[in-house]
């Protein structure tokens, strides 16, 4: 393999007929600024058709290259067809490196056409650096449940295919570019497609499960009792804001998943977030960055949540919790 | 009868590592390493097929040789043969390496209608092999599965209910299926004394890179891995906030509340 017959970064543009994922559209942004380092072009792949001004969005990003692909097999998403167009797509126009969204398809068929092609494939890179030097692009993520960063690469294949999970770049467009418009049309036989949707029922809208755009937000962590969480509930709600957790809360079976921050769950950007009994782990605390401000209570005077708040009160959360609801009453 | 196959895992408990601050290195040293969690569930899941529709559970593992702790905590909890590839050529291997040679070896004990595997490891975290053990196997896949409904012997499928970012999807899929499921419907269950003796004595079969058939050396261990990690560091943390402490905790919130009128 020759790197250097390799290029163009291509973002999959996942959507679902009617609007783009945000994610798509965050990847689009940040690599945009990874190929103009490396000067490559920015490709979008779009498999489908898409409103017009959802199609503005993506190009809005500075998209170069837009690879409109139709056939047959698409129509519901399905891992056989997509593993298999990207590998078609990827061996006749050899990509430097191919983007797709950390979300429940990303991660099923990306990891998938990687392994068939076969190429290094990376996920839930937090930061994206391209060497060069190597001229290969460093996939930095959390390691070893937060505790380390790890630089992972792809030195001698290609592509670099790399699943990123909604929410960890931002939506930040930079205007239009001239774009070429290549069109594919690759069949994937419907009889060879091996899981079939017998039905689909959406969630109901449940908006206090929404913490993506809670202008305030209450977080426990691991450390709080099953029986105080009413408390925090309350508190939330005296705000204005809504409760949310951390991932073990969840794997505790106390709170949904939706209400999990972090970069398996959700990035959240609130005015204010306080942050009861968290230790601060990195792949928690990459959701919560964007904060305006963040209060941090934990008992443990060295807990890492106190690097990454603007007030830090070491004590008791439950204590500090009763004091707050106490005094905003008054 | 169902041939059933569960990818697993041992992994350091990563709640208990510490990091070198001078290396930036991992320090393993006395760190326990235990079955990795979503494997558990994945075991479960496998076991309660075998309960409703007959057959057997095979387990399958590549690790060090203390590994074979992990495969007997499976036999213990109802998985019925465990299979250890353990070679030193394995060492650093990344995803592809890997479930190359997880497929490759499991393909020697016969071919499999239902496989499972965590959706994800505590140490690695890529979340990855699902979907490359699936495409080595050139099975079917369905990830996310909170309900296993129904499995036709007759048309070899299976209809799984899925939980979705934003909604549940109910999906028919052909065998060979593998499958990552979530823990609601499919939490460990503890073993009892009479299986856990058993599984203290039962025999493993193991393979290493050599009594494995047609195992291309170049797709295993480090040469078969195109992802390296040429270096990690500690996170980078800031300065500390702003402290705050009035003596009580009375005081100190009221403080607390002055310095976010802004933003309340």
């Amino acid at each position: 393999m020759n790197k250097n017959d390799y290029r163009d970064m291509w973002v999959y543009i996942e959507h679902d007929g009617a609007a783009v994922h945000p994610v798509s559209l965050e990847l689009c942004c940040e690599i945009r600024k990874i190929a103009d380092a490396a000067g490559e072009k920015l490709a979008a792949v779009l498999v489908g058709e898409l409103p017009e001004a959802e199609l503005e969005k993506v190009l809005d990003c500075g998209v170069e290259k837009l690879i409109r692909v139709s056939g047959t097999g698409y129509d519901e998403f399905n891992v056989d067809a997509y593993t298999e167009l990207f590998t078609v797509l990827c061996r006749k126009y050899l990509p430097t490196a191919v983007f797709v969204g950390g979300t429940i398809r990303g991660r099923d068929f990306a990891p998938r056409f990687a392994c068939r092609l076969p190429t290094g494939c990376t996920s839930d890179a937090t930061e994206l650096v391209y060497d060069a030097k190597t001229g290969d692009i460093e996939f930095i993520e959390p390691a070893v449940g937060g505790k380390m960063m790890a630089v992972i690469t792809v030195p001698v294949m290609r592509p670099q295919v790399g699943t990123i999970r909604p929410g960890t770049f931002k939506y930040l467009p930079t205007g239009k570019r001239p774009c070429e418009t290549i069109e594919e049309r690759v069949d994937f036989p419907i009889e060879q497609i091996r899981t079939k949707i017998v039905s689909f029922e959406r969630d109901e809208q449940d908006d206090s499960l929404n913490i993506a755009d809670a202008e305030v937000i209450v977080c426990v962590g691991n450390a709080v009792r099953a029986d105080s969480l009413p408390k925090y509930r309350q508190l939330a709600a005296r705000l204005g804001g809504k409760l949310a957790c951390t991932r073990p809360v969840f794997d505790r079976g106390l709170l949904p998943f939706k209400l999990v921050i972090g970069q398996s769950g959700t990035v959240v950007k609130p005015r204010l977030l306080l942050s009861f009994g968290v230790s601060g782990a990195v792949n928690h605390v990459t959701g919560i960055t964007d904060s305006e401000k963040i209060v941090a209570i934990n008992n443990d005077a060295d807990a890492a949540i106190f690097h990454y708040c603007d007030y830090g009160i070491v004590g008791d959360m439950d204590e500090v919790c009763e004091a707050l609801l106490s005094m905003l009453e008054a | 009868m169902l041939n059933i196959l569960v990818c697993v895992k041992q992994v350091p408990d990563v709640n208990l590592v510490k990091i070198d601050p001078e290396t930036g290195s991992l320090i393993r040293a006395g760190v326990p390493a235990i079955l990795n969690p979503h494997d558990e569930n994945a075991l479960e899941a496998a076991v309660q097929m075998k309960e409703r529709y007959g057959g057997s559970v095979t387990c399958i593992t590549m690790g060090p040789d203390q590994a074979a702790e992990a495969l007997r905590e499976c036999l213990a909890a109802g998985a019925d043969r465990a299979v250890l590839l353990s070679d030193r050529a394995f060492a650093n291997a990344d995803t592809l390496a890997t479930s190359y040679v997880i497929a490759t070896a499991a393909k020697l004990l016969g071919s499999f209608d239902l496989i499972f595997c965590g959706k994800e490891s505590l140490d690695g975290a890529t979340g990855q092999m699902a979907s490359q053990l699936a495409e080595r196997f050139d099975a079917s896949q369905l990830s996310c599965v909170l309900e296993i409904l129904s499995l036709d012997e007759k048309s070899r499928t299976l209809t799984a209910k899925r939980e979705l970012e934003n909604g549940m999807e109910t999906a028919c899929a052909a065998w060979p299926c593998l499958m990552t499921v979530e823990k609601t419907n499919y939490r460990a269950r503890i073993p009892n004394l009479k299986s856990w003796k058993a599984s203290r004595k039962a025999e493993l079969l193991s393979f290493n890179s050599r009594s494995i058939p047609g195992l291309d050396p170049e797709q295993i261990g480090d040469p078969g891995s195109p992802t390296k990690v040429p270096r990690t560091y500690p996170p980078v943390v800031g300065e500390r906030g702003q402290m705050l402490d009035e003596g009580s905790v009375d005081r100190t919130v009221d403080k607390l509340l002055g310095l976010l009128a802004d933003v309340l």
